[in-house]
């Protein structure tokens, strides 16, 4: 049975207003990674300030490591990391006397410290540059220093803020086993993303937000699986064919035709089964048909089913 | 690998602890707030030189441009009026450092990962005015050099151990007024702004270059008794080498003052910019 390290009881912010956050809870277990999924203004970032004590809460209540974030702030502070989406480290310092830095600040003792610092810079590779002024280092070393920092005291609960936007794919890949290593030596880790390939990769769960309020939660298969539906991608040699392939297909729900690439998109329940009926009716047609594929639901798919204008709207174009 | 996770309650710094140890974390946090600036200070030697070559100019400008004129106002050798005042002034420019300082800080994302630390929140203010009067000290001994060697004398080591010592203190008082600016404002470009307002007057209309009783009545009563005038007259006494008390009492009745009005506000400012 592992331990809840951190948990969101029924969180709740607004700005005048605007409710950024609307009755949100959920619950981070030690080793658990869990990614909060959703768009620009969804309400991730005063989520995470909330848990981290930068933000008053406005209703509902929240713990870390048991202890109140509300009343407790002090007591939460020591047990939290937090990267935020702003670099976070002094531009002056080098990366090795911010380490020292934060270290300092969070009371850990000075015989112990400088080996640590040498440990983590050698842990996280950061040899090269550590003896640099932040003000040098590229996007991604400085991302790393940001997230690294917030390990320093080796707190039981870590939270990241779009941990790796702008970076590119490799430095990205090396954040990513940094943040599974965490989560292997017992962190309980609070991602915020609007990559779902990072979410889908790291989280152990995912609670999908949009407008402050829960649209979706659960491991990325049970969403996947969700949503139920394969879809047929068909694309078709000549524009001027799409009208009379609609009408072929027209039985089947949802099909969605895009006339700039002249493609159909057929979402199916049994994949090969219908898929290989549609094929044959279009050919039968006389229809030429360039390509096709049958794709896998993303979790883009889930994403843009559940979140943004159409879900709101309560149905799908 | 060393992934040990603490249980809660042995983590370092968890504890709501006694006045004594918050007290103790107060001052150790300052320790590293301070260590910090530093740091930076060094890595920026420009600001000290900055600090020196404008009271080296001031020096400059007012004994041999406009010393002639003022001079025999002021009863006694014009170097030996002029000095103390550029000293205080100088330590009043230091100030304003703190404030821009700090609004750059609290612009850049280090101020929320201060914040969400286990630490002093004061300590962030409070390490860099204790990091400012350092590099005020600096700044003071270079200017008293410069100043000697233009002819200025100290009446008494102690005297003039004791002058530095009333000048810091100002310039410290006066850093924590730039603070309490800073936290409320947080943009650096206002901050330099809004310093003009309190910066020049305080420095013109003042003791420091001329007699206020040279200027007109309206404007005597404050330039008597402004903190900038206190200070130049007391460090006068002190340089002197005949100290009268009833000055230096009444500078470090305006410090005090100052720090008991913006240390409280300049903390609460920063915690809640509202």
């Amino acid at each position: 049975m592992r331990t809840v390290v951190i948990e969101a009881d029924h969180l709740r912010k607004s700005y005048g207003d605007t409710i950024a956050v609307n009755d949100l809870s959920f619950t981070v277990t030690a080793g658990e990674v869990v990614g909060l999924l959703g768009p620009n203004g969804a309400g991730k970032t005063s989520t995470i300030n909330m848990l981290t004590t930068l933000l008053p809460i406005d209703g509902g209540s929240a713990r870390v490591g048991g202890c109140d974030v509300a009343t407790r702030p002090r007591a939460v502070r020591s047990q939290i990391g937090l990267a935020g989406q702003t670099a976070a480290a002094d531009e002056m310092l080098t990366a090795r006397e911010n380490l020292k830095l934060f270290g300092r600040l969070y009371k850990i003792p000075k015989s112990e410290l400088l080996a640590l610092v040498d440990e983590i810079i050698e842990r996280f590779r950061m040899s090269d540059y550590a003896d640099r002024p932040v003000s040098t280092l590229s996007g991604g070393q400085r991302r790393r220093l940001d997230i690294v920092a917030a390990l320093v005291s080796n707190p039981p609960a870590l939270f990241l803020d779009e941990p790796t936007t702008g970076l590119d794919p490799r430095t990205r890949n090396e954040l990513w086993e940094t943040i599974e290593d965490l989560a292997a030596g017992g962190t309980a880790v609070v991602l915020t993303t609007q990559y779902l390939e990072e979410a889908d990769r790291l989280a152990d769960h995912i609670v999908m937000i949009d407008g402050g309020r829960v649209v979706a939660r659960g491991t990325p298969r049970q969403l996947k699986a969700q949503l139920k539906r394969d879809v047929l991608e068909v694309h078709l040699v000549s524009g001027s064919d799409l009208e009379g392939a609609l009408a072929l297909i027209g039985d089947m729900p949802e099909v969605a035709a895009d006339r700039a690439t002249n493609e159909l998109h057929v979402p199916i329940g049994d994949g090969a089964g219908t898929s290989l009926q549609i094929l044959r009716r279009l050919d039968d047609a006389g229809i030429k048909i360039a390509d096709f594929q049958l794709r896998r639901p993303t979790l883009d798919d889930v994403f843009l089913t559940l979140t943004g204008p159409a879900a709101a709207k309560g149905g799908s174009e | 690998m060393s992934t040990t996770i603490f249980a809660p309650a042995e983590r370092p710094g968890f504890a709501e602890s006694s006045f004594i140890a918050r007290v103790r974390e107060a001052m150790q946090d300052t320790a590293t707030v301070t260590w910090r600036d530093m740091v930076r200070t060094a890595r920026q030697p420009e600001m000290l030189t900055f600090a020196v070559v404008m009271g080296v100019f001031f020096l400059l400008l007012f004994n041999y441009v406009f010393g002639g004129a003022i001079g025999a106002g002021t009863g006694v050798d014009y170097i030996t009026f002029l000095v103390p005042g550029v000293l205080v002034i100088t330590a009043l420019q230091g100030a304003q450092q703190t404030s821009l300082g700090l609004a750059a800080d609290l612009a850049e994302g280090v101020a929320d990962r201060f914040r969400s630390l286990p630490m002093n929140q004061g300590a962030v203010i409070a390490g860099r005015t204790v990091a400012d009067a350092a590099r005020n000290l600096a700044g003071l001994i270079l200017l008293a050099m410069v100043a000697m060697v233009m002819g200025f004398r100290f009446g008494s080591l102690v005297g003039g151990i004791a002058a530095i010592g009333l000048t810091l203190a100002v310039g410290f008082a006066f850093s924590w007024l730039g603070a309490a600016i800073a936290a409320k404002v947080r943009n650096q470009e206002m901050v330099g702004m809004l310093s003009m307002f309190w910066l020049f007057p305080l420095m013109l209309a003042s003791s420091a270059f001329a007699p206020p009783e040279s200027m007109p009545g309206w404007l005597q009563g404050f330039a008597t008794h402004q903190p900038i005038s206190v200070a130049a007259d007391a460090v006068r006494s002190l340089t002197s080498g005949d100290p009268a008390g009833g000055d230096v009492l009444y500078a470090l009745a305006w410090v005090v003052g100052m720090l008991v009005v913006f240390i409280p506000l300049s903390s609460r400012l920063y915690r809640n910019p509202g």
